[in-house]
């Protein structure tokens, strides 16, 4: 394989998402394994919005929530900081290296309303529930944490209600089947695509110097770092969507996403066990309603918002005015759940027991348990995904 | 500039348009065809990649080609 035949394969083309999430999931266990927590993003958006609120002169030091995640230090001296600032430039990177950079604006008032309260309503709901559709769901289910469970269907019925309201009539823009009688022509700038080319990898270069530099003096946050470029890479190029997963389930039937999810969490459940065979300590939380609210809120969010606190990293990148406003309404979001932190708390959250599925059940109990759910999580996508196109050929035979 | 040997009969534009609706707006454009007849969705939607293709075909269309050259996306599908 030549260079040409190279980047074009690897570089510029979409990369399947079914390995790619299952990629993943592996390099998540290793990330856990290497800096000691999991790979999460909404934490890190909440202390930017305190560190906004500071900046305000606000003082944020008696606010509960932010003891729980800690508002220390900066983006450069945390572990998610510096691993989210590698996913910004992985996904920059990589939609820089396809061409896939273009200021793309909302084309509707609608669309912008849809994505700021979609983006604060998911935020919200992703705090309440300590983490997002990574925290309390990719990565919490594989560290067999109750509360991800208890999210992630949740979640799941969130989504539902969030499908129906999306399509909603006020919420779909008319379009016009156009008669054509020739392809429409697409314009490539071949000295653009060149240019954004180059781009991408100095910045990518650059930023892989700087990470293992890093790596030498403080070996955790150039790891985090390097983990982070590899994560923004694999969500862009593949367009990994956990939205669509569960979305998609209910609006066209579609159940790729999911499956390709479940088997990226089976593959981390294994290797996060591995370690904590070797004794680490999973990070568990409190398995209480503010997990179920969380999800619910949560699952519609994202589906009016169009996208997760993952999905709008990239797709802010790649030039969506949209999810720059999700990105924008998931920091609100996550400020106001720790405004009212220490209201909520004692009612919904920390009375509850924080569930460790291998103390529980003990570690080949709570193993076991983790793949039997899962296995149960695929069963059900299976026979959904049949269901649905039954369903739809019945309604066929009938309008026939 | 990139083009393509196949004919559609109809466009459907949903350039701006985000995740779900262009993936949406295809299946139900799609029953308005006479069978044999070719769609040409237009999207710069990157997401759209992972659904219209696999979408269409689970809803009974043939895919004929995707051409996914910078940010602009064109699937052609016939009914």
């Amino acid at each position: 394989m030549n260079w040409y035949n190279f980047k074009y394969q690897y570089l510029v083309r979409f990369w399947s998402p079914v390995p790619a999430v299952i990629a993943a999931g592996i390099l998540s266990a290793f990330y856990f394994g290497i800096t000691g927590t999991f790979w999460a993003v909404t934490g890190e958006f909440t202390r930017w919005g305190g560190h906004i609120l500071q900046w305000l002169g606000v003082d944020v030091s008696h606010w509960g929530y932010f003891q729980v995640i800690g508002l220390q230090g900066s983006l450069l001296t945390r572990i998610d900081g510096v691993m989210i600032l590698g996913m910004f430039v992985g996904c920059f990177s990589a939609a820089l290296w396809a061409n896939n950079v273009k200021l793309r604006l909302p084309q509707h008032r609608i669309r912008v309303f849809q994505a700021i309260m979609g983006g604060i309503i998911a935020g919200f709901g992703a705090r309440l529930a300590m983490g997002c559709n990574l925290a309390a769901f990719f990565t919490g289910i594989p560290q067999f944490s109750l509360h991800a469970w208890f999210f992630a269907i949740a979640t799941a019925i969130g989504s539902l209600a969030g499908a129906k309201v999306s399509l909603l009539p006020i919420f779909r823009i008319p379009v016009q089947l156009q008669k054509v009688s020739a392809a429409q022509p697409l314009n490539q700038h071949a000295t653009r695509a060149q240019r954004h080319f180059r781009i991408g990898m100095l910045l990518f270069i650059t930023f892989v110097l700087w990470a293992v530099s890093r790596a030498l003096d403080e070996p955790r946050l150039g790891y985090a770092a390097l983990f982070g470029l590899a994560f923004g890479l694999i969500i862009e190029r593949a367009q990994v969507c956990f939205t669509s997963a569960f979305r998609d389930l209910w609006i066209t039937g579609r159940t790729q996403m999911a499956k390709a999810i479940i088997a990226g969490m089976a593959v981390g459940a294994i290797g996060v066990y591995s370690y904590v065979q070797l004794g680490m300590d999973p990070k568990i939380f409190w398995a209480g309603p503010n997990a179920v609210i969380g999800g619910l809120l949560f699952g519609f969010g994202i589906v009016l918002a169009g996208g997760c606190e993952t999905g709008w990293m990239y797709r802010a990148v790649e030039g969506q005015v949209h999810f720059w406003l999700v990105g924008l309404g998931n920091i609100i979001g996550s400020t106001l759940l720790a405004l009212v932190w220490d209201d909520l708390a004692p009612i919904l959250v920390v009375n509850f027991d924080k569930i460790n599925l291998l103390k529980t059940f003990g570690p080949q109990g709570g193993l076991l348990a983790t793949y039997t759910m899962l296995g149960v999580f695929l069963a059900l996508v299976l026979y959904w995904e049949k269901y649905f196109f039954a369903r739809k050929a019945r309604q066929a035979l009938q309008t026939a | 500039m990139k083009s393509t040997t196949i004919i559609p009969d109809f466009r459907l534009d949903m350039i701006g348009e985000p995740c779900p609706y262009p993936a949406v707006a295809t299946l139900e454009a799609m029953p308005q065809l006479q069978p044999g007849q070719i769609l040409e969705v237009i999207s710069d939607c990157p997401q759209s990649i992972n659904n219209i293709p696999i979408d269409a075909k689970n809803h009974g269309y043939e895919v004929l080609e995707i051409q996914q050259d910078g940010p602009t996306i064109r699937y052609l599908i016939r009914r």
